[in-house]
């Protein structure tokens, strides 16, 4: 195996350093190349979304080395009900006590899954508490002042496919789906009480080993959400709003696209009421914080892949037929 | 497994890139040019990042230099193996920095609106405060009268949530010519919308940016725009003011302008539009903030503005 031995790295660190030296000289020069509309444009959404995230995966990643290095692993698992009825309903709300957004959800989520809670839970959790909460409930009633259903509605759906995807992987998966190399991870405990400054100095050392983990996927997922958001126009898209069902479809997809935060989207969404029938707006405000291009990404880091797909199946499938079920009564 | 040699490069090179993230919090805070990126409400918490990130930074320095060894294991397996990767992943993080550092920190202008599709009118943009009003302006009302000289103009709706509009809307008319505040921008337009008939012929003054769709050239009607920012530059919704200049003025797209002239109501694919008919183009600088964003109470916060203006005065 290849280790990042500072001997073994002087050969490569040479041409490195004749790129930086290279980099230094000529971008000064030629910043123009870089200086255009669209490399403006891109770089606003992409810092824009990245500073967006930054306090939610700050704080998730916080909360998670705290309760790595503060709560002992029993303390959780004794809160948890064990019946998965009771236990789902349990993660349901859980969401109204930690209004953690989607960002900060999956770092949150994987110590608790450490901690001893059932991966059905923890997946009801990820789903139902970026939506389930007071923040985003007072965002979308006041996003659709008039249309205070359409704020219940978005809640109801949110907790009914919770729930089903809940029952659902409870019933049909039986292995762990964690990836393996986030499952081991018991031992790093005793090593970071030792840490030099303390139990304070080790949470701040296990936040930035979270922070390196997600923020990877995070960055990913911001570049692609800033290219969409710079290069898609969006009116040549809208046509599709004209079908019915094609409706639903494309604002999943966009929804998936755009990537907003829970708490933002119902805004969004608010501008498409004329255009679009008013279950497409329930299934983009339910299905853009529980699945999106930031977070599958999260999500792919934290679950084996044939899981992360079958588990995106299953939201894409519940909140389109919740969706247009749901429109029923609206 | 790591050695520990270079798990205390690793931590070095992590405590590097965090430290550079809250230097780059810090610079854009002391250039004054977080808003640029996100909305007021979001800048607080990003202000507080660099505390957290500056103490991980130093948590991770004090671990490299002075950890003991066998202390310093990589157990989670969390630290990347062998150079590309690590390379790749430092590169990733540094991406954003390079970004932020070598470009200059700009506002979203036209080609953005292009692509975002822009709101000529407030009702497309935020259908939920004007849907209902159409039906309830016409009524004729009792109360909340604006006396004019010539003749009493209302402003009633049965709708509880445009009851803001309508106080706004009585406030803006008392004016001679109706400032529109960036503060309340979107409120301001929002009002005028609901009640376009009585305001019709009002006297307006508003700053913006020149938005002309794709076919059109450097002269001709324009829109005076802005982009309204509820979270971050994500969901930045383009929202415009046709305006008509009345004679041919060269003004290139994303310069900034003062509009000031009347109202009048333009009748455009259905649906009825407002336009100022322009009396005075005057070229500015871009404003300190030039985002929009909603304010909760919009009569409240006009009043303090007046009062502002007044002092100003």
């Amino acid at each position: 195996m290849t280790t990042l031995s500072p001997f073994k790295i002087v050969p490569l660190l040479l041409p490195a350093a004749f790129l930086i030296i290279l980099l230094v000289l000529w971008l000064p020069e030629r910043i123009e190349l870089l200086d255009n509309v669209y490399m403006d444009t891109f770089k606003t959404s992409f810092v824009g979304i990245l500073l967006e995230a930054l306090p939610f995966v700050l704080a998730g990643a916080l909360l998670s080395s705290l309760l790595q290095v503060f709560v002992p692993d029993e303390v959780l698992s004794r809160w948890i009900p064990k019946k998965p009825v009771p236990a789902i309903l349990f993660a349901c709300l859980l969401g109204v006590i930690f209004p953690v957004c989607e960002c900060g959800m999956i770092p949150l989520v994987r110590r608790l899954i450490h901690k001893g809670m059932p991966v059905y839970v923890a997946i009801v959790f990820i789903l139902s508490g970026p939506i389930i909460n007071p923040v985003v409930y007072g965002a979308t009633f006041m996003a659709f002042r008039s249309h205070p259903d359409l704020a219940y509605a978005r809640m109801g759906l949110a907790f009914a496919v919770a729930f089903l995807i809940g029952l659902i992987v409870y019933v049909t998966v039986k292995k762990s789906p964690v990836r393996w190399s986030m499952e081991r991870e018991t031992g790093g405990n005793a090593h970071l009480h030792a840490a030099r400054g303390g139990r304070l100095a080790s949470v701040f050392v296990h936040t930035s080993d979270e922070f390196f983990d997600m923020g990877k996927y995070l960055i990913i997922g911001c570049l692609l959400t800033s290219a969409i958001q710079t290069f898609m126009v969006r009116e040549s898209l809208s046509a599709i709003g004209g079908h019915p069902l094609g409706s639903y479809l494309f604002m999943m997809g966009l929804a998936f696209a755009l990537s907003l935060c829970s708490t933002s989207d119902a805004f969004v969404a608010s501008t498409f009421l004329h255009t679009f029938p008013a279950g497409s707006l329930i299934a983009f405000m339910v299905l853009g914080p529980m699945l999106d291009f930031k977070n599958a990404m999260m999500l792919m880091a934290l679950f084996k892949t044939k899981f992360a797909l079958y588990l995106f199946f299953l939201i894409a499938a519940c909140v389109f037929v919740g969706s247009v079920l749901i429109s029923a009564w609206l | 497994m790591n050695d520990s040699r270079s798990i205390r490069l690793h931590y070095l090179f992590r405590a590097a890139v965090l430290a550079a993230f809250a230097l780059y919090i810090l610079h854009l805070m002391q250039q004054d040019a977080l808003h640029y990126y996100v909305a007021p409400a979001l800048a607080r918490w990003i202000r507080l990042c660099p505390v957290p990130l500056g103490l991980m930074a130093l948590s991770l320095v004090i671990q490299a230099l002075l950890g003991r060894s066998q202390v310093l294991c990589n157990c989670d397996h969390r630290l990347p193996a062998g150079f590309l990767k690590s390379t790749g992943l430092y590169g990733l993080f540094m991406l954003p920095l390079l970004l932020g550092f070598l470009l200059p920190d700009k506002a979203l202008g036209s080609i953005a609106a292009a692509k975002k599709g822009i709101s000529l009118s407030y009702s497309a943009m935020e259908p939920e405060k004007a849907v209902p009003s159409a039906s309830t302006v016409p009524q004729k009302s009792i109360t909340g009268t604006a006396t004019e000289p010539k003749k009493a103009v209302t402003f009633e709706t049965s709708d509880p949530y445009a009851k803001e509009f309508a106080e706004l809307a009585k406030l803006l008319y008392a004016q001679p010519v109706i400032p529109v505040y960036p503060a309340i921008y979107s409120e301001t337009f929002g009002a005028i919308e609901m009640f376009k008939e009585q305001f019709a012929g009002k006297e307006i003054a508003v700053s913006g940016f020149v938005y002309r769709d794709q076919t059109g050239g450097t002269s001709g009607p324009f829109a005076v725009s802005r982009f309204l920012v509820q979270c971050c530059t994500a969901d930045a919704t383009p929202f415009g003011i046709m305006v008509d200049p009345q004679h041919k003025l060269t003004l290139p797209a994303d310069s900034w302008v003062k509009v000031q002239g009347k109202l009048k109501i333009v009748p455009q694919g259905g649906k009825d539009l407002i336009e100022i008919e322009a009396s005075q183009i005057t070229p500015i600088a871009q404003p300190q903030t030039p985002y929009i964003y909603t304010s909760a109470d919009s009569v409240a916060a006009w009043k303090e503005l007046q009062k502002d203006a007044s002092k100003a005065k």
